[in-house]
């Protein structure tokens, strides 16, 4: 019986977050010690993906494309090459990008059902719901239900394209400008994008 | 066969988490932050984080949090590869349990940093500009092969056996890492977007004229 317990409680220690925080504290202080990281490379690497790499590139990008058709045309062709001409720098996750448009009629849905492929440089990090298990099972087989889930309807007779990213492209949606935004500025466009509308989970709405 | 390489298509799992974060525990962004370290200075790749997922038990699999999962492949890779030893991850792991406030130690190689961010912005492109002969063109109907079993695979398995529609031929080759064992992808090859109907892969769904692209290798394609 006392073995019994001392192996639930280890097991139950094992399994709380302070035992993930521990254990996370012990893998950096350990790397510090063998010179395997740097005493600011955590701080820089989280602010990196707050201020350099996040869904505000993506936001800046649709606004572009909403504004300038001639830039949506470069960028449906070439994404790499076009966000490059707004000073963005591509990279890892992101090394052959490529962007699908939603229409009238198509929406564009995109998942990883294998594990977690997302476009860094124009999005940052994946959210946690791109990432959980649930999410990759369903979105494919069932997308309205999953859309319903995030509370997006879409009318009736539209038709969706789904794209599992498993090999090298990384993928990423315009979603459509919302009605009554003529005239608008790119900045005040690019605040009604969301990380759920890039990967057609969301809609822009203004 | 891994339940990981079948995720696709799985029913009466409930309702999605539509959890925004990216992460939902303070140490996961530290852990994420030593992952990225790894990468960024050549310890370990992608496939190896991978092949450890998929190496789970597979309700684990459903069971834990994504970092949970990865904290658990990072701690193990490095203690097999001897980047640090079981016991000392142990007693730092009780130190910190026992003083959730010590600091970390002031020591550390300085250029590492720089080279991660470097890594951020070159990444790992896996395209090879060679000369390669794609067996198939735009507008070729193909059948994805059901692959032998393996540690890893880019290969969905609710596409196994079905058929779909080539609808680009991306230009060059690609190839995956060759760290671990994989399916025959590691050799720089075509790659294919293909078009399926959802109706095609689920026969009991509603018509709704879905579709399903997927990019597939070269290897995992015959005609049809």
């Amino acid at each position: 019986m006392s073995d019994d317990h001392d192996h639930d409680h280890h097991h139950h220690l094992r399994e709380s977050e302070s035992y993930y925080a521990a254990r996370t504290k012990a893998l950096e202080s350990l790397f510090r010690e063998k010179g395997l990281i740097g005493t600011d490379t955590v701080d820089r690497v989280i602010n990196f993906f707050e201020h350099e790499m996040g869904p505000f590139n993506g936001a800046k990008v649709v606004a572009k494309a909403w504004t300038d058709p001639a830039f949506k045309g470069r960028l449906l062709a070439d994404a790499n090459k076009a966000i490059a001409e707004l000073g963005m720098r591509d990279g890892i996750e992101g090394e052959n990008l490529k962007v699908v448009e939603n229409k009238p009629g198509t929406h564009n849905v995109v998942c990883c059902t294998l594990c977690s492929c997302w476009p860094w440089p124009l999005l940052g990090l994946p959210p946690y719901w791109f990432k959980d298990p649930v999410f990759r099972a369903r979105v494919v087989r069932e997308p309205r239900g999953v859309l319903s889930d995030f509370g997006v309807t879409l009318p009736d007779d539209h038709k969706i394209e789904i794209w599992d990213s498993s090999a090298q492209v990384r993928y990423f949606v315009i979603p459509e400008r919302p009605a009554g935004t003529e005239g608008w500025t790119e900045e005040k466009l690019a605040a009604l994008v969301s990380t759920e509308a890039m990967q057609g989970l969301g809609l822009a709405t203004a | 066969m891994k339940i990981q390489h079948f995720l696709g298509g799985i029913e009466n799992l409930g309702p999605v988490s539509v959890e925004k974060r990216v992460f939902v525990e303070p140490w996961e962004a530290q852990l994420f932050a030593v992952h990225t370290t790894m990468m960024g200075t050549g310890i370990w790749a992608w496939p190896d984080l991978r092949v450890l997922a998929e190496s789970m038990n597979p309700l684990d699999y459903f069971k834990y949090r994504y970092y949970i999962k990865w904290l658990g492949g990072m701690c193990h890779f490095l203690v097999s590869k001897n980047y640090i030893s079981e016991k000392e991850l142990e007693e730092k792991t009780k130190y910190y349990l026992d003083n959730p406030e010590a600091k970390q130690p002031n020591a550390g190689n300085g250029d590492i940093t720089e080279k991660v961010i470097n890594y951020f912005y070159t990444g790992a492109n896996p395209y090879r500009d060679v000369a390669v002969n794609p067996i198939f063109k735009v507008g070729d109907t193909v059948r994805v092969k059901d692959m032998p079993p393996v540690v890893h695979t880019r290969l969905p398995g609710y596409l196994r056996n079905k058929v779909g529609v080539v609808e680009t031929v991306y230009k060059g080759a690609y190839l995956y890492a060759d760290n671990v064992p994989t399916d025959g992808i590691c050799t720089a090859q075509p790659v294919y977007l293909i078009k399926f109907k959802t109706r095609d892969l689920w026969n009991d769904i509603p018509d709704k004229g879905d579709v399903l692209y997927n990019d597939c290798f070269e290897v995992y394609l015959e005609a049809a």
